[in-house]
């Protein structure tokens, strides 16, 4: 039955894809996901030089990656790069081969509703696209006593992703769980991904 | 437990029989009061009811009956005075929602210096051999020149009047092993009077987390010494000579979850004043002062495993400043005071390339007189010269009209500035954990370029040339307004105020560093506001009993916060969903710290036959917030570290007997209430005094 069912799908789609050749495409609707958890470990820190392999993200899969190639955004500890530009310099960081973009852009997740405005920039020697740092870029640092890593709020990063589609994401927490009491360097983030290519629009 | 206990039924015990035998007190002849003189206001001697300034004085008689020791204590128990932690984890007042930094604190007159990140802890000061204090709210800088934007804090010693030696000694023992012990004697032998004063305060401190390693207040104990010599050298010249020595060690070792630390920290202040007072005629006089102050602080931390130094810090500062003051009186009871001085600061601490120092020049003059005969009008402006940034020219307008003998309204605009501290101006600090680096303004184009030559720099965020135009002093501009009413059993006041600043010095980033983390200096760009309205009222229902309330509204934000709200571009985090949300102005709390309701009510009842007084006051504050916590760099509803409101009872009973002793018993914090987050707070403290007066 459920074979069936795809195999109804797949053809219907089949079908209305070839039905609207010569219409205009019917957009496929946005998608709309969370993820909890990711891992993102980082050595050193703290005075110390930092280092550690980056957990790469894939907005086409909406999963971790440890392709070379087939990834959009990498994460390291409050370090976000992109595929996008050159290396930066630190160490164990990945190779740019593609042509990611990334914005901040100021605004509740729900109003940042195109990115027809924003204005991409790219990794570079020395710079991040996402820049690192305490209210720099997309978290506070409260220092002591309690030395917890905020988001900011209102801070939403848009991304042209490798294969030219956007996507807006929303950093939730630092921590597993979302919960500030437990282990850092675990990204929840909710995000929006425009699966037709070159469709700014976020809704 | 059971010392608590009994301390309670005695004391209980004590209400009861002094209930009983006060039925037949002597009916005494109405106490003609005294009428209080305040020296802060205007530098000369002013009627406190007659003064156009809000002003609170707090009395002998009170701090003694209060049971109180320390000069926070007694403060924190007037309306609209606080002593709050700031986010630095150090204590100091807070007057009209104004912080600590822009609060100028005397002795006799004369600044005393020594603050922590900006905090002056009035901790510091015991109150054993205080005339009185008085607090005048609002700026006076256009008298006391620079951190008089808030208020200033007199504190009046007293002078011997009586050629027969007099004195006091008393110990005071307290929870937490808190002991007070006081010596002060003084005698005037017809041209030559003197007091000496000392006192030694000690206690165990206290921990309010007893599930966390460590206390929350370490063990300390502290010596106060003070010698002060008056003589007559004629009708036309007297002089005032003193000295005074604070020195405090306290344990500074502190276990965190991994590690534990040992040390031990010290301060040391030395005062030193002298005074010769020239009296011309009856109508002019002169004072010719001479001023120095040291304050020291020295912090040593060692690792408790490995004994490695892990931190080792100094604080040297010293303030040089003569002055003279020349009063004279007109036909009419005008007054003309003018005043000419020079100041000298220095300061040595670690974190600074070098010993660095200041000096300034400054000039002022005051009128004070009578328009109509019910008009009386103080106008005064001062002028500094200094250094380090720009002059600043202070003036002060204060009116007052008396509307009928027992009304009057008064009302003042007053200016009010703070000089960038050396802190802002040279501090070179590089955080070794983190690795963030604060700058002083006036090395942060040298600093960085060595860090950028060492290559620890990114990018420089701001343009050199911001970095070129000196820092201004931040300043304020106070208005108060009010009504008070004063009549034999009762009085009142009514006073509305507010305080506009600008040019606040905050830090900001100016540069990234290669390690992602950021290079900060000082800059001027906060605008805040405090407003709101104090109402104290006195009443005295027999000759016997007193009662007394006192209420502050208060509202204090940041007027470029308020803007970025209107426009939509401040956002928080929705607990639930952790997604950012519009903050709305009504969401906007205000500043750090600063609650909007503080209320006091106060008994003072006297059993004149028993020779006994008894007094309970409350003490209440409302809501109010540690720090931020979502990142939005200000306080709204959404934050977490929101104190809730608390009020607090303290309770004093005094007898005395034997004609020379007085027993003192009570209970500060009576309710016992304590959180983590109100660190300065313990929990319920009793303590027994036995003083012998001579």
């Amino acid at each position: 039955m459920k074979k069936l069912s795809i195999l109804f799908l797949v053809l219907s789609t089949v079908l209305i894809s070839c039905s609207s050749d010569d219409d205009a495409p019917v957009p496929v609707p946005v998608k709309s996901e969370k993820i909890s958890n990711l891992e993102a470990p980082q050595t050193g820190g703290q005075g110390q030089p930092v280092g550690g392999v980056f957990t790469k993200f894939d907005f086409e899969t909406g999963k971790t990656t440890t392709s070379d190639t087939a990834w959009d955004i990498a994460f390291r500890g409050t370090t976000i790069a992109v595929n996008g530009g050159a290396v930066t310099g630190t160490a164990d960081e990945p190779a740019r081969n593609g042509n990611v973009g990334a914005a901040i852009v100021t605004g509740t997740f729900a109003g940042v509703t195109n990115a027809k405005d924003v204005t991409f920039g790219q990794d570079a020697d020395g710079v991040f696209a996402i820049p690192t740092g305490s209210d720099n870029g997309w978290y506070n640092y409260a220092g002591p006593p309690t030395h917890i890593i905020s988001p900011i709020p209102g801070k939403i990063l848009v991304f042209r992703t490798r294969n030219g589609h956007y996507a807006k994401v929303e950093i939730l927490s630092y921590y597993k769980d979302e919960d500030t009491s437990k282990d850092s360097k675990h990204y929840t983030f909710n995000y929006v991904y425009n699966p037709n290519k070159g469709d700014t629009s976020f809704e | 437990m059971k010392f608590e206990s009994l301390i309670i039924c005695v004391l209980a015990g004590f209400v009861v029989v002094n209930g009983y035998t006060q039925e037949k007190a002597i009916d005494t002849t109405l106490v003609n009061e005294l009428q209080e003189v305040v020296l802060t206001a205007t530098r000369t001697e002013r009627q406190l009811s007659s003064l156009p300034l809000p002003v609170t004085i707090v009395s002998q008689e009170t701090i003694k009956q209060s049971g109180t020791i320390r000069l926070n204590e007694i403060l924190n128990e007037q309306t609209g005075i606080i002593t709050v932690a700031d986010e630095s984890g150090f204590e100091g007042i807070q007057i009209q929602g104004i912080a600590s930094d822009y609060i100028l604190i005397l002795i006799d007159g004369v600044p005393l210096v020594g603050r922590k990140a900006g905090n002056f802890d009035v901790n510091r000061l015991t109150v054993g051999n205080i005339k009185q204090v008085e607090v005048v709210k609002g700026p006076s800088s256009s008298l006391y020149g620079s951190e008089a934007l808030g208020g200033v804090i007199n504190i009046i010693t007293e002078k011997p009047k009586s050629d027969v030696l007099s004195g006091n000694a008393s110990y005071r023992i307290a929870s937490y092993t808190q002991q007070d012990i006081n010596v002060d004697i003084k005698q005037r032998i017809k041209k030559l009077g003197y007091g000496v004063f000392a006192n030694r305060f000690s206690s165990e401190g206290y921990d309010l987390t007893p599930d966390t390693a460590g206390q929350t207040v370490n063990p300390f104990e502290n010596y106060t010494f003070n010698g002060r010599l008056y003589y007559d050298f004629s009708d036309q010249f007297s002089l005032f000579l003193s000295g005074r020595l604070y020195t405090q060690y306290q344990d500074a070792g502190f276990t965190t979850n991994i590690t534990s630390f040992e040390g031990d920290s010290e301060e040391q202040e030395w005062n030193s004043h002298l005074r010769l007072d020239h009296k011309w005629s009856d109508d002019l006089t002169t004072q010719y002062e001479f001023y120095y102050t040291n304050y020291n602080a020295k912090e040593q931390l060692a690792d408790s495993s490995s004994g490695d130094i892990v931190s080792d810090s100094d604080f040297d500062q010293r303030l040089l400043r003569p002055e003279i003051r020349t009063t004279y009186a007109f036909k009419d009871r005008s007054k003309l005071t003018l005043g000419v001085g020079f100041q000298y600061d220095q300061l040595d601490r670690t974190f600074f390339d070098k010993q660095v120092d200041f000096n300034s020049q400054y000039v002022y003059a005051q009128y004070d007189t009578h328009l109509i005969e019910r008009l009386n009008v103080i106008t005064g402006a001062r002028f500094d010269n200094h250094s380090e940034y720009s002059n600043q020219f202070s003036p002060k307008l204060a009116l007052r009209y008396k509307i009928t003998e027992t009304l009057a309204a008064k009302a003042s605009i007053g200016y009010g500035f703070k000089a960038p501290d050396f802190r802002q101006l040279y501090f070179d600090f590089t955080n070794s954990t983190v690795g963030y680096t604060i700058l002083g303004y006036n090395v942060a184009l040298e600093k960085l370029n060595e860090l950028q030559a060492q290559g620890q720099i990114l990018d420089v965020v701001v343009p050199e040339s911001s970095l070129k135009v000196p820092l201004e002093a931040e300043s304020s501009i106070g208005y108060n307004a009010g009504l008070t009413y004063k009549e034999n059993r009762w009085n009142a006041e009514l006073n509305f105020f507010r305080n506009d600043f600008k040019n606040l010095i905050d830090t900001r980033v100016i540069a990234r560093k290669t390690n992602g983390q950021n290079v900060f200096s000082y800059f001027n760009f906060d605008k805040i506001y405090t407003t709101g309205l104090e109402c104290n009222t006195n009443y005295r229902i027999t000759d016997n009993i007193r009662l007394s309330a006192g209420y502050q509204l208060l509202y204090a934000f940041d007027k470029e916060k308020e803007k970025q709200i209107k426009n939509g571009e401040v956002f928080a985090r929705d607990p639930e969903t952790n997604q950012a949300v519009v903050v709305s102005r009504s969401e906007y709390f205000g500043l750090v710290n600063r609650s909007r309701h503080n209320a006091n009510f106060k008994v003072f009842y006297d059993i004149v036959s028993a020779k006994a007084n008894i007094n309970l006051r409350l003490l209440y504050r409302s809501k109010y917030a540690l720090f931020d916590t979502n990142g939005n760099d200000l306080i709204d509803d959404y934050d977490t570290s929101f104190v809730n409101g608390f009020a607090i009872a303290n309770i004093a009973a005094s007898k005395t007997f034997y004609e020379n002793f007085t027993l003192q018993i009570g209970a500060n914090n009576l309710f016992d209430y304590t959180k983590d987050n109100i660190p300065t707070l313990p929990g319920i403290q009793l303590y027994a005094k036995l003083n012998y007066q001579f």
